[in-house]
């Protein structure tokens, strides 16, 4: 199952709209994609797990999928994301 | 796609709404909006509501999902919903979610190609979303 290590760059955090966009993207594709931080996990798919995270700015988290697309699924939420969140350093 | 319509006793309010709701969930799904009366006081306004109703049901595919700020909007609803017959009745659902919340969820969900009964269990699910961090 393939994971990336990510740290939120946007000064508001996973914010509404970014939140909003990760799950549009996401829901592209046929995998299940959740985003870890430290002991919780929430469904990409659903703005509402993403938003209950409440994650803050410079924290890190974990984009993991897992399914027939994952390795595709992953490289392109990096991607379309970059803006708000990058790779940790 | 699925479309929205939001009813507030202010019109200010659901013109911000409709101003977040665009922002966070972008230009596709249709939002119509009825806050105030026709003569722009505090209150709601069955034609007001019927208007958006039916431009917004024209707008979107997939049906229309209804929020309301207080109860009181459900009256002037229902007077709206006697404008129409199916097959246009069953394209409108009205949900309990709350107005902001619901709005966004929903909204989101919507520009995702979801059925309007996924987008109503969407807004539904605002009610016991949490705001406040989880320390």
């Amino acid at each position: 199952m393939p994971e990336l290590h990510l740290v939120v760059k946007d000064p508001s955090g996973l914010h509404a709209r970014p939140a909003a966009r990760f799950v549009q993207a996401a829901t592209r594709f046929e995998s299940r994609i959740v985003i870890r931080q430290g002991d919780r996990e929430a469904d990409a798919k659903s703005l509402i797990a993403l938003l209950g995270l409440t994650i803050r700015p410079s924290s890190e988290i974990v984009l993991a999928a897992d399914g027939p697309d994952s390795e595709a699924a992953i490289t392109a939420l990096a991607a379309e994301l970059a803006p708000y969140l990058g790779t940790p350093t | 796609m699925v479309g929205l319509v939001l009813i507030s006793h202010s019109g200010t309010l659901v013109e911000g709404l409709r101003d977040m709701v665009a922002q966070v969930a972008g230009d596709d799904v249709a939002v119509g909006i009825a806050g105030g009366t026709e003569d722009g006081r505090l209150g709601t306004s069955a034609p007001l509501i019927a208007a958006a109703l039916r431009s917004t049901l024209a707008a979107s595919d997939g049906g229309v999902l209804v929020l309301l700020d207080l109860g009181s909007a459900a009256l002037s609803l229902e007077l709206a919903l006697e404008d129409f017959e199916p097959p246009d009745r069953e394209r409108i659902q009205v949900t309990e979610a709350p107005l902001v919340e619901g709005a966004i969820l929903a909204a989101v969900q919507a520009s995702v190609g979801a059925s309007l009964a996924e987008v109503a269990a969407s807004a539904e699910g605002a009610g016991s979303m949490a705001k406040l961090p989880r320390s």
